[in-house]
Parts: structure tokens; sequence; C-alpha cells
């Protein structure tokens, strides 16, 4: 009998029965069975995920999500729209408009002028790729990124459209995105945990809207799938210190005293869930050491930091999670989800929008140039982008300091990486950004398209909840054939 | 070990076994596998449905031959779900569903018997069944016992003997109160040696306040009670008095029919007092939003979903919900009906409202603690004192300085009465406008696409709503404790029987429509329904029928042989052993270690929680955690302030939900967060100090000291192999704290409680780290 082959069967047929959910360290594994078998295959063994899954071969192993919290303008930074120069001031056509909903912010101005970006657009790489001058480092990835310029959702407000595109559903209550990937895939990474979360401020006006649990919950699926939060404060992972007077020797006393007390139980009453307990002690442990590695930069090169800026080494920046994030997945983690804060531009957008981009623009091209030198770009997938986009009328009308209000007729998103068509642009726009032109892609289509780069039919990665099997497209979504490499 | 992960992968499938040995049971064998394979195309929903086939009406799959009864080869049923041929096989390939052999063949022996259909058996009224035989008659201490040991006779399994005294007390305890027994406690059960012992305890516990407060946690999930409104902007909401209706509700008994009634429509009885008003804050215990810009009616009819979708799940464990935008794929729901049941809780005017920091939505109640209700009557009668003195200066024409200092002193206390009358809790309830908004049904769900107009209405396959009553949601409340309604009464007692033994009768205590799990014990559940309601609703009689019978006082203790034979323990021929709820764990904590702080109700309070976590996410980073001090850092779980979008990290670890929607089942995952919460969460170091001293304090000998740990944390003594463990532990303990004097008194340090200061620290440091240990047992976290 292969005694540990025999677990991890056991531990699938758990989650089969999804009673008990345990995604145990291969390491902790090892450790718990005196076995040092697993422990050398570390980088290629799975841990947790369903049986037939991924249903064909991946794209992409793993994933980076840059979200953009609060509606990245798509007018300023990826839509160039000549017209409205001309245009500017004149009241949207309603032609244009055709009587569409607007946020309760809007909705009641007498008129809706048009305002053109402040900001001008350049061509870059052999590509050709148009975008706008507040991101000169993006530029220089061009030819790496699939731009899509025809985004669209039906939400209007920020807590319903981040909780539909990360979720599927505008309504609480649905696993995310990365707790989906995380409970068909499991991990790669034997003592980190599979889905981690790391939230930035931006250097724009301090957002006005708040990120949610649930945009990182597992919703209906066993809590152990969702992410977790990895912060820039003294504890990384909440509660990994040991506390003063408790050092890594008298740590290691206890857990063995421990491991041999539960042993005792389990020999007594016959529960094999106390061995799964165990193994959790242990890899508890032994992320106690794999965390603080892992934040540890010391032994990046000078050339590395430089290349995502001065902010990389302040701890919590979007530049240091970036760094963090590249990291995250050298380890095998499936899913790293960023959330970059503060681009709901109201108001003051010609101020703000350039603080948001400094944040954001020399990290993430860097981040793309990093993996692709350590040869990672083509089998992690990148995704950068928002909400919703924001409206080509002014808030508040035609002002200096304009600003621009929600949008979801059309967004830009950008992806690069694992199974992505590099220097491609998707889908356009009408002449005011407006409506989609050409090839829309609605957010359920995203994550149809994210879940095929990882290998998984969105239709068949479901979970049977109050008698009805969801999943994260809902009932809808297409693969993109078009976005694929 | 090896040997033990070996058996657990033959997993035998006792219910197959017995399908075997009897004849076909339309609802037990054939329901499934027609509800998850072809409902959803050729079921209730007739938007959907493919080639005008229903295979949940008989007539119908007759009439097109899908069935020929008594006829298989004739059946096309059987033709399709067996041909090769990809473009007629059924299920089609891309539904993903696919049929074992085994299915084939239930459904084929069903057609040649001639392809009965039975009503959906929740839907049909319980009966109490006959009790029936066993052969071992000395077992079944009540009637309980006897339907489960008729099945193991069945099955040839014997029941497990009982749990030694000790190990059946914690359990019970816990179960009961949420909290672990007292050292009195223990040795006074211990000692009593009367045949009834157990039952006394038993009545001991349900008589406890403590009784109230753990049932209506659960009852808090499944409310989705929280403290702030969730959403956006999640801002704090004043809700708790609800919360603290619930826990009087456990605790004075109240019978399950009024708490329905109450929690439904306390509002439209007749003379409803403030606590029945009050209790209709379920209905409002909802998310809500006050995101700039939204459009107000899109989520006021999200409100009205919530309430629908809470009251289905809770009371009738149906989903009602998934008929929101086309009919019901799999129970017999129409989009219509479902729109006639949301007609009976679309009748409030909501309106959001500000006071202080809160936000909440009319209609509310204020209703001040007892401490406003003085403070008010203190002003009032000032008021009313100043007022007159006024008055009769005015008629006197002489007003002179003591009138001016008058006039300033009614200024003052008018703002005073101002300032209170917004401090003063505005409990959200429900309350009838007086001229019903009209109901229609709403295309796809959508809040803006009216269809046709219905009146409040429950769906046809259910019993008719009491003749004679308005159709509100009184006569509602009224319907579904009607003794006749087939599902409230199994519901309830389905949902206690999953908190008492993990599981419940029906694994999916959600639903018990067409697609929910097939009872255990199908003759138990309708005995125990019909026993409630003979009972009048009383929930403490059943609870402890529960509890008391022979069946929950088995060991717990597993062989291998029964593991593999049945490894959920669905037959139940051992006791329950699973892991606490996250509540239980840190109450267990607070209780042993003497820092539990017991008081019920009042505002939700702030215990330890690391910096920053609500900045990270909040609007503005402006929502700031306000870690409380002195006796609010020791109140039951229960009590601790829930924010919808940030929960508190040490209960989210250990499963518990986060309230944004109705939780009747949580998780029971196993992680290493869990691990880091119990070694390093301050809650559970502090907790390790203060244990260390209590168990220090009781004796000089270590020996001595250990078995009072023990027994305070797990209720037995140490075993000489744990002793050894722990000793020598102990040792090495004292050693390093030795050896580094500074460290030790900065883990005595941690928490507000002060040390005691006559213990000696590096002693104290080292009892500090085993009591630590001892927290983090499997068997600490788990009742067995």
């Amino acid at each position: 009998m292969q005694p540990l082959f025999d677990y991890a069967s056991m531990m699938t047929r758990r989650h089969f029965f999804g009673s008990s959910a345990s995604a145990i360290g291969t390491a902790a594994l090892a450790s718990l069975l005196g076995s040092t078998a697993l422990a050398r295959q570390d980088k290629t063994v799975r841990v947790g995920g369903l049986p037939g899954i991924p249903h064909f071969a991946p794209m992409a192993k793993r994933v980076i999500y840059l979200f953009q919290s609060g509606g990245p303008s798509q007018i300023e930074l990826f839509d160039p729209k000549p017209l409205l120069k001309e245009k500017h001031g004149i009241d949207l056509p309603d032609s244009i408009r055709m009587g569409q909903r607007l946020t309760g912010m809007t909705s009641g101005q007498k008129n809706f002028p048009v305002i053109a970006s402040r900001f001008k657009f350049a061509r870059h790489g052999k590509c050709g790729m148009e975008l706008g001058e507040l991101l000169p480092y993006t530029g220089k990835i061009a030819d790496e990124i699939c731009l899509i310029r025809s985004m669209h959702t039906e939400a209007i407000n920020h807590d319903p459209a981040i909780t539909y595109i990360q979720t599927g559903s505008q309504q609480p209550g649905r696993p995310s995105l990365g707790s989906w990937a995380a409970y068909g895939l499991g991990t790669e990474a034997a003592d980190l945990p599979a889905f981690v979360v790391m939230i930035s401020h931006g250097s724009g006006k301090d957002s006005n809207q708040g990120l949610l649990d649930r945009l990182w919950g597992s919703g209906f699926l066993p809590s152990s799938h969702q992410g977790v939060k990895l912060r820039s404060q003294r504890d990384a992972v909440l509660y990994l210190s040991d506390p003063p007077g408790i050092d890594r020797g008298m740590r290691r006393d206890m857990l063995d005293s421990l491991a041999k007390l539960n042993q005792q139980k389990m020999a007594e009453s016959g529960d094999p869930e106390i061995a799964s307990r165990i193994a959790q002690f242990e890899l508890a442990f032994r992320m106690q050491t794999s965390v603080p590695d892992l934040i540890d930069m010391k032994n990046e090169k000078q050339a590395t930091l430089e290349m995502y800026g001065p902010d990389v080494k302040k701890p919590g920046t979007f530049a240091a999670n970036c760094l963090l994030a590249r990291r995250l997945v050298e380890r095998g983690v499936r899913f790293v989800q960023l959330y970059h804060r503060g681009w709901d531009q109201h108001n003051n957008l010609p101020d703000n929008m350039p603080l948001q981009c400094r944040d954001v623009d020399q990290p993430q091209a860097a981040l793309i140039q990093d993996l692709k030198q350590r040869g990672l770009l083509d089998e992690t997938l990148v995704i950068w982008g928002g909400e919703f986009g924001r409206t080509v009328y002014g808030q508040g009308g035609l002002l200096e300091s304009y600003g621009r209000d929600h949008h979801g007729r059309c967004f830009s998103l950008w992806m690069a990486g694992g199974g992505i068509k590099p220097g491609y642009v998707h889908g356009s726009t009408d002449d005011f950004s407006y409506n989609v032109a050409e090839k829309p892609v609605h957010l359920h289509d995203l994550n149809a398209t994210i879940l095929h780069c990882l290998g998984i039919d969105h239709e068949r990665l479901t979970f049977k909840s109050q008698g009805r099997d969801y999943r994260l497209t809902d009932v809808k979504g297409t693969v993109m054939k078009d976005l694929l490499a | 070990m090896i040997l033990m992960f070996g058996l657990l992968l033959v997993c035998t499938c006792l219910v197959a076994d017995d399908k075997n040995k009897n004849a076909i049971q339309f609802n037990r064998d054939i329901r499934p596998i027609l509800s998850e394979n072809c409902f959803a195309c050729h079921g209730p929903d007739a938007h959907q449905r493919k080639s005008k086939l229903r295979l949940d009406v008989r007539e119908s799959a007759i009439e097109k031959h899908s069935i020929v009864p008594g006829k298989n080869a004739e059946s096309l049923l059987i033709e399709r779900v067996m041909s090769m041929n990809p473009e007629e096989h059924m299920p089609p390939e891309k539904s993903g569903k696919k049929l074992t052999q085994q299915q084939i063949e239930l459904l084929s022996r069903w057609i040649e018997q001639g392809a009965k259909y039975e009503k959906h058996w929740s839907l049909i009224a319980p009966e109490r069944g006959e009790l029936p035989k066993v052969k071992l008659t000395m077992w079944p201490k009540n009637p309980i016992d006897r339907f489960i040991l008729a099945r193991l006779e069945k099955e040839g399994l014997t029941p497990s003997k009982e749990a030694d005294q000790a190990t059946l007390l914690r359990r019970v305890t816990l179960d009961l109160t949420g909290l672990p027994p007292t050292l009195d406690e223990l040795d006074a059960f211990l000692k009593d040696e009367s045949p009834n012992a157990y039952d006394k305890v038993v009545d001991r516990l349900l008589q406890s306040l403590r009784f109230g407060e753990h049932l209506a946690t659960h009852w808090l999930d499944l409310a989705r009670y929280a403290d702030t409104n969730g959403y956006n902007n999640d801002e704090e909401r004043t809700q708790w008095m609800w919360r603290d209706w619930v826990i009087n509700a456990f605790n004075y008994n109240k019978p399950y029919d009024q708490f329905i009634t109450e929690q439904l429509a306390g509002d439209i009885l007749p003379h409803a007092t403030i606590e029945q008003k009050l209790a209709t804050g379920f209905s409002r215990n909802h998310v809500l939003t006050t995101e700039g810009g939204i459009i107000e009616e899109e989520y006021r009819v999200e409100y009205v979903a919530d309430r629908v979708h809470t009251t289905c799940t809770v009371f009738l464990g149906l989903s009602m919900q998934c008929a929101r935008c086309h009919d019901h794929k799999f129970d017999p729901i129409t989009q219509r009906e479902y729109y006639s049941f949301f007609a009976f809780f679309n009748n409030i005017a909501e309106k959001t409202v500000g006071f202080n920091q809160a936000r909440v939505s009319e209609p509310f109640l204020k209703i001040p603690t007892k401490e406003q209700q003085a403070e008010k009557d203190k002003l009032l009668f000032q008021k009313k004192t100043l007022t007159k003195q006024l008055i009769d200066r005015q008629a006197s024409i002489m007003f002179d300085g003591q009138a001016r200092k008058s006039v300033a002193e009614l200024v003052g206390t008018n703002k005073l009465l101002k300032v209170l009358e917004t401090a003063i809790p505005a409990n959200m309830i429900m309350q009838e406008m007086p001229t019903p908004r009209k109901t229609f049904v709403l295309k796809r769900g959508q809040y803006d696409q009216q269809g046709e107009a219905v009146s409040p209405g429950v769906p046809a396959s259910l019993p008719a709503l009491p003749a004679g009553l308005a159709a509100n949601r009184l006569s509602l409340a009224k319907w579904l404790v009607e003794p006749t309604h087939p599902l409230t009464a199994r519901v309830a007692v389905n949902q206690w029987w999953h908190i008492l033994f993990g599981t419940g009768i029906v694994e999916t205590v959600e639903d018990l429509g067409s697609q929910g799990a097939w009872p255990s014990h199908p003759v138990l559940l309708d005995w125990m329904a019909c026993e409630l309601i003979s009972s009048k609703w009383n929930v403490k009689a059943m609870i402890k029928r529960m509890v008391t019978s022979a069946t929950y006082r088995q060991s717990s203790r597993v062989s291998p042989e029964l593991l593999e034979r049945d490894p959920k323990n669905r037959l139940l021929a051992r006791g329950p052993r699973y892991r606490l709820s996250a509540e239980t764990i840190r109450d267990n904590a607070l209780a042993v270690s003497g820092l539990l702080k017991e008081r019920i109700g009042g505002p939700s309070v702030m215990p330890y929680q690391p910096d920053g976590l609500w900045q990270d996410v909040s609007v503005e980073r402006r929502a700031v955690y306000k870690q409380d001090v002195g006796d609010n850092l020791y109140r039951r779980s229960m009590y601790t302030f829930w924010k919808r979008t940030c929960p508190p990290p040490g209960m989210m670890t250990f499963d518990a939900p986060d309230r944004e929607t109705c939780t009747i089942r949580r998780a029971r995952t196993n992680t290493p967060l869990q691990a880091l919460v119990l070694m390093n969460d301050p809650t559970y170091l502090e907790a390790s100090r203060k244990l260390a001293e209590r168990v220090m304090n009781a004796s000089d000998k270590d020996e001595a000291r250990l078995d009072h740990l023990y027994r305070l944390v797990l209720s037995r003594s140490p075993s000489a192999a744990e002793r050894n463990t722990l000793l020598s532990l102990l040792a090495k303990s004292r050693d390093r704290m030795k050896a580094s004097p500074e460290k030790a008194k900065e883990l005595l340090s941690l928490g507000a409680s002060p040390r005691d200061s006559k213990l000696n620290p590096i002693e104290l440091a080292a009892w500090t780290t085993l009591c630590s240990l001892v927290f983090n047992l499997d068997e600490t976290i788990s009742k067995e």
C-alpha cells in the first residue's frame, strides 16, 4: 500500500463529500508520516483540488490579478477618442446614450457635457498599441499584453459591480474567482495558502468605495478556499508570529508534544480527522518560516528592485505587492489577487489620475518583464482591470478639474501571459467610448476565458448549494477564443 | 494509522445495499435520479421544457411514451439513457450529467414494477408512525432510539456503549450551553448515583440562561444577523435588541409556533407589544446599501427577495429563490407563485436615516435601554418642572432673573433630550403600509421589468392559506404553524438534530425539496415532527428528548470496521465527535481560564483584533476598530461586533459565515490558519496565562496541577502517557524561561488582565506554555 497516495485520495474523497476540505501541505504530510518521498517533489506536487480538473491541458498554471478598485477611466488610459477634441463641451447625443440608465449621482444632471481626455495618446511597440501618456512603462510592454477595449457589465455602482466581476453575481453569497480556482485546482505551494490577497492604497484621493471580505470569500465553498490576506503589518499573515518567550525551539517542542498527545487521542478515539489536525499544525509551523522567507527581499538583485521602482521598498505599496506576487507564483501559489484602491475619479480627475498611474505603471510593467525573464510569464496569467469604466460626460458639468461617473457600458482591461495573445487589441467602442461597437466581452466571458486558460471548462466547475449546481459564470459566459494565443 | 487510512478508502454505500433488498420507492430511489439529471429540461419549469416533455408528472411521461408502465423495452426513457448515439443519448453530454449503470437499472426496475409516482415526500404532511420493533429491547431510552436501533439491527450493526460520565457531561454541556462544565458540576455529576442523574443535568442545563444564548447563536446565522449594513459603506446598525429578543425567547421556551409568528408578523398581531414588534426585526436583518448613486428600487427589490429567500430557507427548507427569474427547475414552484410569496414582504415603506454613526432604514422602533429610560424620565421631569415654573411666572408677569435661568435650563434640558433621543437604539422592524404596494411578476427577476400583477399567496403544491383571513404576513405565519403543514415542524427538528448530532436526518438541512438529500431516518423525522406539534411546539422538550436518548449518549469512539462501514455516521451506531464552532472554541477558553464575563445582551462588543483590518477595506480608510476595555473583552463570542465586510478574523478562520446571507450549515474545515489562531492569537495566550494562574493556585504539586488543568479543560484526568509528555514539556519550558526571564515576562504581559504577582513569573510562564498547548489539543476544540 502507498500510504501517502491513500491519504491524498482520502482527502480528495473529503472534498468530494464536501464535509471537510483540508489542503494539507505535502511537506507537512511527509513529516507527519515520516517519509521524505514527497518533500523532494515539492515543486510539482499538487495539493488539494478536484479529480478530473484541469479538464484539459492548461495554458496558465497560476494567476496574478492586478485589480484596480474604483473603476479606472478608459478614456484617459486605454481608449483614445480623437473626435472628442472637436466635441468637447457639447451635450452627449441621445443617439449615443439611447436612454440607458445612469447612477443616481448624475441622473439628475441637466446636461451631460462631453469631456475630452486631458492626456495624450501614443503608439507603442511593434504592435502599435495606443495607450495614454500616463502609462509610459506600460507602453514598453505593449507587445506582451492583450488590451480589451470592449469589456462591459450591467452594474453601475461599486459594490454590485466589483462583487459581480469577482464572483459572477451582483449580490453577496457566491464564491470569488480565486476561491473557485483554489477549490478546483488546489495549489502547488506546499507551505503557503493557495489563494493570497494583498491590498494597496492609491495616491489619488482616498478611496470612497469599500473593499469587501466577500471579494476573496469562498461563498458556499468550504471556507478553507477563501483568500488569505498578506499584510504589510507585523504579522504578514494574521497570528503568524509566535509570542515573546516562545522561540522556534520552544514551538518545536510544543508541537512535538502536541502531536504526541493528538496521536494518543486518535488511537483511542479512532477519528481520522485528528491526523489532519496534526498535519495542519505542522503546516502552520512551516508557514511561520515560509512566509517570512517570502517577504524577505534581501536576496533580490538591485537591478530587479530598481525595475519595480522606488516604492518597492515600502511595504504595502502596489510596487511591493507586485514583487511579492512574483515571489508567490514562483513558489507555486495558485491565485494572487492584488487590489489597488483609489480609482474612483468623480472629480479632480486631472490631478488624481497621474498619481494613481504613477503608483502602478512602473511596477506592473516590471512584473511582466520580471516574469518573462524568469520564464514564468508563459505559465502565469496576469490580468489588470477594475469593476467598470467611466462616463465620457463630466460629473457636475464642464469643469476644469473634471470628473467622470461610473460607466458599465464599456471599459478597458488588459491581460498578459499564459495562453493570451500578445500585442493585440480586442474590440472597440463608439466615438464617445459610451457603448461597445465591436466584439463585446462581458465579464462572464472574461471569467470563462480566465478559467479556460487554467484548463477549466467554466460550465463544469460547479458546486451544489441548495439543490442547484452553481458556477462562477452563472448561466452565461463564452470563452473568447480571439484573446487566446 | 496507515491501516486506518487504507480502510477509509473503502466506502460502502449503505443506502444502495438497502435498495437492492427492497421494492423500489419512487421518492427514495427514483426522484433523486430524475431530479438531478432530467428535471432541468423536463421538469416544472415550463419555459425551459424541451420537447414538451415533463418527467416530474406521470401522465405527461406516459403520454409521451417516455414511460410505458411495466414495459421497459417500449419506454423511450430507457431507450434514450442507454442509447449509444450521442444525438439521442440522455442526459446530453453538454449537461455534464451522466447516469451510472446502477441508476439505469433502478429506472428499469421501477418501470417494470409499474412506474409508480409519489408526491415529493416533504410535501406530504408527516404522520406519526408506529414505533418499530427491536431485538435489543434494553437499549432504547426513549422512542427516538427505537427508530435508530431498528435501522442498526437491519444493517447488522449494534449501538456503541454509553460514553463515560465525564465525556457525556462535557458533550451535553457544550451542546446545550456552548460552555464547558465547571469542576463543581463535574464532581456533582460523578458523585450522583441516582438513576436519573443525567436527566437532572439536562434539566439544569435547559434552565440555564446560557442555553438561550447558545441556541440563539445558531439562529443568528440563519437570520443573517450583523452589526453593520454590509455592502459598500457598511455602516453600523443598532439591531442588537432583536438578538436579545431571540435569547429571551429560547430561555423562556417560547413555543416555536409563537417564535415563528412573532418574528414574521409580530407587528400585525392584535394589540402587538413592543417585544412582538421588535421580533419582526428578523425580516430586516438583511444587508442594506447606502452607496451613493444606487437606484433605490433596484435594492428595495433585493431586500424583499432576501426576506423571501431567508423565510423559505429557514422555515420551509425550500429553495424558493430559484423561482425568481423563471419557474423552479426541480420543485413545484412557479415564477408567479414566487412573486405571490414576495407580495407578503413587499409592503413596508423603507427609507434610510442616520443616527450618529449608525444608519438604519425605516420603519424602526426606538427602544431605550433601562439606563436611557431612567435618564429620559429624569429629563422629562425636569422639563415639566421648568415649564411649569415658567408658565407660573409668566402668569404673574414677573419675568425676572430666576425666569431667565429657568429658560436657559430648559434649553439645556431639551438639548440633552435630543442627544439622548439620537442615542436610543433604532431597531428596524416590519410595519405594513396602510395602502398595500402593488406586486408584479418581475420578468427575469429584474426590478424594472414588471409583468402581471399578483396578490399575496402560497404555492399550490403546499396547503392553502387558512380560510377567512386576510392574506398578509400574519396569515402566512399561521399557515406555517398549522398542524397539517408538511414542512415547518420537520425543518425545525431537522435543524436541532443537525446542531446536536452534526448532520441532519436530512443532510441538506437547508433544502428538503426535490434536490435535497433523502432522510437517513424518514419515519423518525416524521415522528419527531408530529411530537413537536402535539407538544404545542415545545422546543426544550424536543431538545431534551434528543439529548436524553441512548443514541445521543453513545460513546463516539469508532472502530476501523465501523468507520469503514459508516464513515459519516449516518446510521448513528456511535455518538457524535467533531470540532466545536468558532464561538464555542473561544468561549470555552474564556470560561476555563476564568476570564469569561457573563452578562446577557446589550450592544455588541469589540474584543482583541489585529490593528488595521477595518481601515484596509473601509471607505476612505475611516472605519476604525475601537478595542474595548474591561469586561467587554471577555464577553461570549456571540456578542462580538459583527462587521459584514470585515468580520472578526478569529471567528471567520473557524468557519463562521460573513452573515451577508442566511446560512443554515457552516462548513467544518481544518486548516493551518486555525492552528495559527490557537497558537498565537492574544485571546488564547491571555487565557493560557489566566488558566495557568488558576491551576498554580490550586496546588503546589505539578501532578496535581496537571490533573486540575485537564479536569478544567477536558473534564477528565490525564493518562499516564499524557502526564509524561506534559511533564517533560514543562521541564523544557522551565529551562527556557529561566534562561530568558525577560522574554518570560513579555509573554506574561499579553492581554489586558492583570497578572497574579504572587506567582513566580518563570514558573507562571512555563505553565502558560503548557496551558497554551492544552488549548491546541484536538480534544479541547472538539466535542466527543
